[in-house]
């Protein structure tokens, strides 16, 4: 029913037609929506401002509040404000500027008479409930093959790469996201490399290899959780911070595999991913504790093992993940708990290709901050600066085991497997 | 072939019986039946690698389940099976040479995806490996092992590669087995002689009038201790008598005997003397992959004791002590609780268990556990008879020593 | 504890090192014995699960891991049963060198007749272990059987080796944890020799007679009561013609054991060896079941405990902390709880808030919601309802629990029984399909064993509906005709009357723990069994009777006094009926049944007896001290008879002396002037005689003067007495 309020707000909007509005929304566009297909013809102008660098909440984090349905009105208007209030030009903005022209122009070479948009591909995907954005970006590029009238090869490429450019800048704060642009754009150079006879059979090999990851990355979630719930023991008390699908496959197979454990979710402010994940473990019948952020090391010493998922994992071993593991972990590493991550492999595997490939962070500030708008309840004196940022880095010496569909690795692991790839 | 049978049965009985114990002797009990199971093993005409792949692990999910605490034994299975895919991968090798295969690796490893035992993660982890690394770095070049190495469900990957190789069929299928036998020859030699190649070191670790503290009886590290003693360096060795099985009365015997000035204390004083020892020497049940350690009990004690005084803590075991598992809850499930008489004598406290007097409940509880898990980041070395190595490396040698689709022995038909 | 891990290695290869000698064993499928029923009238006792594995499984694996080569199974209650598992199961057709096969004989009724058989048939070639298909052990015969061979060759009388193990009795109950009675040993220290057994030790008697031979052959043996027989015994060829050749040899230690122990014509020795630190026991009774169930979940059978898939047929089991075994498919709600050293059967489904607490649950049980589940044993198959309780029960296959059935302690429940809905079954009660057989047999008698023992027969109905109403001793008739209208709900079984020994000895053998009342009882009697145990009888008197308890460490003075007081109370209050007329010789009768109660000597018995009279005689009126005088001497004239059935030794006449000095001192100071007159009086009267007063004063020259007074005033009767004596020599 969020969801519900939240569309209705946007609805009322979009009547309005307010230009002044910079919100952008891409449920707006979204293509299963009877109401908007096809999409008007002023959608275009909205889309050319989009993404508008100035508004601090990066995209990213607004539509994937939105999925993870516990968006509320205010938190909308709350985001309106932080619009408003905030002005300071962010370093992304030539960039971005760059990306949302060329994205218009995928859109109209692409697009023949009806307007395409990678963003409306990505977000519908992303949509589904047990896609991983990675694989929603790929299956979006896919799109993006599918609708082009490339003759050649070259052209092709090109344009793949102007439409992965978009969705990366679009948001440039998603590990995921561009991990998948890039994973997918390496293996279409790669095939373009062997020369194929005929350009439509490569085409079809790239569209088919696209959907093959859907299912690749479903199979390493399925790897990933019959890896995890070995250590998962009848009785034990498992603490989970913030909604990953990963981490949710494990337990549930757990839970399918008539171990009886506990688990403990935080609340995962602003976004409540905590609550999201409770309701789906509730659903499945395992009893769920849920507590605040700030109450982790108060319950640790009952808690057997910390879950976590990942958005990226970084080549010192170390993984960035939402905001609040780096001190959970601290705390479970302080009680000698054993702290556990699940991550499918492409991450680490598009981390060391790609950005990050040569991330090593020493501190949290070495990373490119994921920003987002935080709902304070109350209204934020003017002057009173707020952290908005929306991930932190845990070191490696704070994991214990890491879950891939590689197997199961020690961090230590992870950063050798990595450099070695490299050289 | 029932006489393979009747010695595989045997062998099940007798670790089921617990009539043989440690890491040693089943390691090498298995290697041999192992050996001799793949020598009876008529090869088809295809696909030789899956049929012997097939049978090991018909036999080795027996032996693993008959002995679960009995790490070797597994170890062994996988160590074998690895054995087999390096023979036929590098015979393919060779066999393949020359052939344009494209991207037709990518296709193989998907169909060979989809019917796959739900079972062996591990396995998928594996094939993961080669579908999402092809593209990731691997050149072209890379992709032929690659292939080669991915059919893990032997049946599928392997006649794909009996498409290609039709024509040398005959002189491989005489090769391979021989060569799997030749190689399992050698791994019983190394298992035999891992004590020498680990004490050959001694030496390097043991200097002049250290004081080394041991707890229990280990013959890896009595052989390592006599060794430098050989080498003529003057040392002194706390020996902490390991309840309740004693063994380190033993050790202290056998190294009077050779020489070595020696001092048994008892396993309380373990933190008492730490001080002035200069490093901790002791043996282990099982190695597992993340570095963490199974042995005896009363040893994560002494591991403690040492961290706590800076005294460096180093475990030496041979390679086929070695697990490619990760633990977990293994106080519990690596665990095997011996006999209480152990412990207390039953006839003076056959009181205390009368069960009839004190409202049916047992008041008395007497737990014997035989191991102690050593978490990774208490164990400063482990010296194999590869050389030594810190904790965090182990999951290279156990890459060295087992391929990943081994991880779970299971049969395909079985799951 | 070097030696004991020598010992656990040694065990490990046995089998090699004593390849050489073919090892045989004969194991007894059939205990002839009835305490199992009324189970065993449906399946044979050595087939019943024992922590989910038949308890024949532990004994062969034992024989097997001893290097046993041939095991004869001798069945005979059950035959078929018997054979038709060993068939199916592993030992058949086990590789390597350990073979089975069973006898089979339909008409023995006693291990004796057994052994016959087994003697007939002329299988047995060597030395042989006799085990009955009961017994639990995972020790190490091979020192045991070196003994034995030793023995042999220096005296081939040595026929058997008993194989014991140090386990102290309960101190208070008198029974051992295997709930049955203590058993008294004893024992020569150097050889080992066992010279005196005996198991059916009553603790009203608190003497057992040794044979003065055994003490003057042997310089020393020890009495133990603090070892329990494991009924594992290597005998050699000569004890089955031993037994053929004395045909009324029935029961293996009642009369085999103590039949050879007695007779030394023959002059056959039986020997013990005894185990330290390994496990061996027998199943004997419900008690030591539940015993020896808890010593495996407790691990003290190592490694037959569950979790080593010993015998490879059971699944593979789990073990938690706090010793909770659990097969892989237990399907267990979130909110049931299973508490300590509890053990799970596969494809067990157990529902929402059940608490289950040091039980056993077989396979594929089904166990409803709030069911409690305390101590109890539960086989295969069984269905329990919700809001059960149960406390160490005994549940057979099959079984039907319908909701809130309630077992109270020690009850049986035999195969297939269904119980209905909110029925209490009273505790010890043995519920069956099987009617009750009529008559009570006693221990001798045989498994019953019928052609069709297998099926059973169409079960009559009686109503457990109304067992609360049943006094708790339900007797089957009247139960059953009252109403067998409600069978739907009721359900299916009779209620047998409690066996032999009565309601009151039921506690003795069942599962449940003694009830508290019963230790009450026994913590009033036993402070007075302290030091029992291992008594070195060197210094006995040669009439070779042992006081076993010591009461002087059990009453102290005070109470002393107060019985000898009220002692005589009682006497006088009985002499006072005597003059009331009662005809004397009844009074003596009366006077030494009092005795025997009080347990008081002649002696007492005579000074109390003779107070009375002083008494009786001071009660007649008298105004002089001549008066009073006369007074006595009627009295004693005319008791005289009387006291002197009492004064059978001298002893007793100086205890009336004694007494007479202390009346004459405390209670009745009259008679003090009159002392040595009236004791003049006894003597003429010859009440005492004159060596009785002699030795009296003699024993007075030592004393202090407050009490010479009397010597003193009779000096001159004294003196008289002296010299009539020795004149009388001379």
């Amino acid at each position: 029913m969020w969801l519900r309020s939240a569309s209705f707000v946007l609805d009322q909007r979009q009547q309005q037609e307010e230009p002044s509005s910079f919100f952008y929304d891409p449920r707006f566009y979204d293509p299963r929506d009877p109401a908007q297909l096809p999409p008007p013809s002023p959608s275009i102008d909205p889309m050319d401002q989009n993404p508008n660098p100035n508004h601090g909440i990066s995209a990213y984090y607004q539509t994937r509040a939105e999925h993870h349905a516990v968006v509320t009105s205010d938190w909308l208007a709350q985001a309106q404000a932080a619009v408003g209030r905030d002005a300071a030009p962010s370093s992304g903005r030539p960039t971005a500027a760059a990306s949302s022209s060329s994205a218009a122009r995928t859109g109209s070479v692409g697009g023949g008479g009806k307007p395409f948009s990678v963003i409306d591909e990505f977000n519908y995907w992303r949509k589904k409930p047990d896609l991983a954005e990675a694989v929603a970006a790929i299956m979006a590029l896919a799109a993006v093959i599918r609708s082009s009238e490339a003759t050649t090869m070259m052209e092709l490429e090109i344009e793949l790469k102007k439409a992965s450019d978009t969705l990366k800048s679009w948001d440039t704060t998603s590990i995921s996201l561009s991990a998948g642009c890039d994973l997918f754009m390496r293996y279409v150079t790669r095939t373009s490399a062997l020369e194929y006879e005929d350009f439509d059979a490569a085409k079809l090999r790239l569209i088919e290899r696209g959907e093959k990851f859907g299912e690749i990355s479903l199979k390493a979630r399925r790897t990933i959780a019959m890896l995890g719930q070995d250590f998962i023991f009848d009785g034990c008390t498992i603490l989970v911070h913030g909604f990953s699908r990963v981490v949710l496959e494990v337990l549930k197979l757990a839970a399918s595999n008539r171990k009886l454990f506990r688990v403990l979710c935080t609340e995962g402010r602003p976004d409540r991913t905590g609550l999201r994940l409770s309701n789906e473990l509730a659903a499945l019948g395992v009893p769920v504790k849920l507590l605040i952020d700030s109450a982790v090391a108060y319950t640790m010493d009952e808690v057997d093992m910390v879950f976590v998922g990942a958005d990226g994992v970084v080549e010192s071993g170390g993984i960035i993940n939402m905001m609040g593991t780096y001190q959970i972990a601290l705390v479970a590493h302080s009680m000698n708990k054993p702290v556990y991550v699940a991550a499918e492999s492409y991450k680490n595997d598009s981390c060391e290709l790609l950005q990050f490939a040569r991330l090593y962070p020493l501190d949290q500030k070495d990373l490119a901050p994921a920003l987002r708008s935080i709902d304070f309840g109350v209204p934020i004196p003017s002057g009173v600066e707020v952290e908005t940022s929306a991930r932190d880095y845990t070191p490696p010496q704070y994991l214990t085991l890491l879950f891939t569909d590689l197997g199961v690795l020690t961090p230590s692991v992870v950063s050798d497997e990595l450099i070695q790839l490299y050289l | 072939m029932p006489d393979v049978q009747a010695l595989v049965n045997d062998f099940v009985l007798k670790l089921k019986r617990r009539k043989i114990e440690g890491s040693h002797a089943s390691a090498q009990h298995t290697a041999e039946l192992l050996r001799s199971v793949i020598s009876h093993q008529r090869m088809p005409y295809t696909n030789q690698a899956g049929a012997l792949i097939d049978a090991v692990k018909a036999v080795g999910e027996q032996l693993i389940a008959a002995n679960p605490v009995e790490l070797a034994v597994g170890n062994i299975v996988r160590r074998v099976l690895h054995i087999i895919r390096e023979e036929d991968l590098s015979s393919t090798a060779t066999a393949i040479e020359g052939l344009g295969l494209s991207a037709g690796s990518d296709d193989d490893d998907e169909g060979q995806h989809e019917d796959r035992p739900a079972l062996s993660a591990a396995a998928l982890a594996a094939a993961a490996r080669s579908t999402l690394r092809a593209p990731s770095l691997q050149t072209l070049l890379e992709d032929i092992p690659d292939s080669a190495a991915a059919p893990q469900p032997p049946s599928s990957g392997g006649d794909s590669e009996g498409k290609s190789k039709s024509a040398d069929k005959n002189i491989r299928s005489r090769k391979l087995k021989h060569d799997v036998i030749e190689a399992i020859n050698e791994l019983i030699q190394d298992i035999d002689t891992c004590h020498e190649q680990i004490s050959e070191q001694a030496v390097e670790h043991i200097h002049q009038n250290e004081v080394i503290l041991t707890l229990g009886r280990s013959r890896t590290v009595k052989e390592f201790l006599c060794a430098a003693k050989e080498k003529n360096r003057s040392f002194r060795v706390f020996v902490a008598e390991g309840a309740p099985r004693y063994q380190g009365h033993v050790l202290a015997k056998e190294l009077v005997s050779k020489g070595i000035q020696t001092t048994v204390i008892t396993d309380s004083a373990v933190f008492a003397m730490i001080s002035r020892v200069n490093m901790v020497i002791v043996g282990a049940h099982a190695i597992m992959a993340n570095g963490g350690v199974i042995a005896p009990v009363g040893i994560n004690m002494v591991a403690l004791a040492a961290q706590r005084h800076a005294v460096p803590f180093v475990v030496v075991a041979g390679s086929h002590k070695l697990c490619p598992l990760y633990p977990h809850n293994p106080e519990v499930l690596l665990n095997d609780l011996k006999c209480p008489s152990d412990l207390l004598d039953f006839g003076e406290f056959s009181d205390c268990m009368d069960f009839g007097s004190h409202g049916g409940s047992p008041l008395l509880h007497v737990v014997n556990p035989a191991f102690d898990y050593v978490p990774p980041k208490l164990v400063s070395l482990f010296i194999t008879d590869t050389g030594g190595h810190n904790p965090s490396y182990m999951y290279r040698l156990i890459a060295d020593y087992y391929s990943a689709d081994d991880l779970v022995v299971k049969r395909r038909s079985t799951s | 504890m070097a030696q004991k891990k020598g010992h656990r290695s040694l065990s490990s290869d046995d089998p090699e090192e004593l390849a050489r000698v073919p090892l045989q064993a004969v194991l007894l499928a059939d205990s002839f014995a009835t305490k199992f029923r009324p189970i065993t009238l449906e399946r044979p006792k050595v087939l019943l699960p024992l922590v989910n594995a038949p308890m024949i499984d532990y004994t062969l694996a034992w024989l097997e891991s001893v290097g046993v080569e041939e095991a004869f199974v001798f069945c005979c209650a059950h035959s078929q049963q018997v054979k038709d598992y060993l068939n199916k199961s592993q030992w058949m057709k086990q590789p390597g060198t350990f073979t089975v096969q069973p006898i089979e004989s339909h008409d023995s009724i006693s291990a004796g007749d057994a052994l016959r058989v087994i003697y007939n048939l002329g299988v047995i070639c060597g030395d042989f272990v006799l085990v009955s298909g009961d017994t639990i052990s995972n020790m190490s015969l091979k020192e045991a059987l070196q003994e034995h061979k030793e023995r042999r060759k220096k005296d081939p009388l040595a026929v058997m080796t008993m194989v014991i193990k140090h386990s102290k009795p309960s101190s208070l109950t008198h029974q051992t944890r295997l709930g049955n009675d203590e058993i008294l040993m004893a024992i020569d220290p150097d050889t080992k020799e066992l010279l005196y057994y005996e198991d059916k030790t009553d603790q009203s008697q608190r003497f057992i007679t040794l044979d003065k031979m055994l003490l003057a052959s042997t310089p020393t043996l020890h009495l133990h009561n603090d070892k329990q027989d494991c009924y594992i015994d290597i005998c050699s060829p000569e004890v089955l013609s031993l037994f053929t050749d004395n045909f009324d040899y029935q029961h293996l230690r009642r009369h085999f054991v103590k039949g050879l122990l007695v007779d030394d014509l023959m002059g056959y020795k039986i020997f013990t060896h005894e185990i330290h630190s390994s496990y061996a026991a027998r199943i004997d009774n419900f008690r030591s079941y539940d015993t020896i169930s808890k010593d495996i979940i407790q691990r003290w059978t190592y490694p037959m405990v569950p979790d080593v898939q010993y015998f490879g047929n059971c699944s593979q089991m789990k073990l938690d902390r706090l010793g909770i075994y659990k097969a892989p498919e237990v399907d267990q709600s979130r909110t049931a709880q299973i508490r300590a050293f509890s053990l799970i059967g596969n494809g067990t489904a157990i529902g929402d808030h059940s608490v289950i607490s040091n039980s056993v649950i077989g396979q594929s049980c089904t166990i409803g919601r709030n069911v409690s589940i305390q101590g109890s044993y539960i086989w295969d198959n069984v269905i329990i309802e919700d809001d059960c309780k149960l406390s160490h029960a005994l549940v057979c296959d099959g079984v039907h629990l319908r909701a809130g059935v309630v077992l109270e302690p020690g009850v049986i429940l035999s195969f297939k029984v269904e119980v209905g809905q909110k029925i209490v079954i009273p505790a010890y009660s043995k519920v069956s399909l099987l009617p009750q057989p009529s008559k009570q047999d006693s221990d001798e008698e045989l498994e019953y064993a019928d052609a069709n023992s297998g099926v059973v027969e169409s079960p009559s109905i009686t109503s457990i509906a109304n067992t609360r109403n049943v006094d708790p001793v339900p007797d089957s008739p009247d139960a059953e005709h009252s109403d067998t209208s409600e069978v739907g709900i009721s359900g299916v079984g009779y209620i047998w009357s409690t066996t032999e020994g009565g309601h009151e000895e039921e506690w003795r053998h069942s599962i449940a723990p003694i009830p508290a009342e019963k230790l009450m009882e026994f913590c009033l009697s036993a402070h007075t069994d302290l030091g029992v145990s291992n008594q070195d009888v060197n210094s006995l008197p040669a009439s070779g009777e042992l006081q076993l308890d010591s009461e002087s460490t059990g009453f102290d003075d005070g109470e002393d006094y107060k019985d000898s007081a009220d002692f005589e109370k009682e006497v006088e209050a009985t002499f006072q009926r005597v003059l009331a007329g009662v005809n004397p010789e009844n009074v003596i009768l009366e006077i030494n049944s009092l005795r025997l109660s009080y347990d008081m000597s002649h002696a007492d018995c005579a000074g109390s007896l003779f107070y009375s009279i002083m008494k009786s005689a001071l009660s007649a009126p008298f105004s002089s001290n001549r008066e009073l005088l006369l007074n006595t001497g009627k009295e004693l004239s005319r008791w005289k008879d009387l006291l002197k059935n009492c004064l059978k030794t001298i002893d007793e006449e100086i205890e009336v002396l004694l007494k007479f000095e202390e009346m004459c001192l405390e209670t009745t100071k009259e008679f003090a002037p009159l002392f040595s007159a009236i004791l003049n009086h006894l003597y003429e009267k010859d009440i005492l005689s004159e060596d009785a007063i002699l030795s009296w004063a003699e024993e007075k020259e030592g004393a202090d003067e407050s009490d010479k007074v009397f010597v003193k005033q009779s000096e001159p009767f004294l003196k008289w007495l002296r010299e009539a004596s020795e004149d009388e020599d001379d």
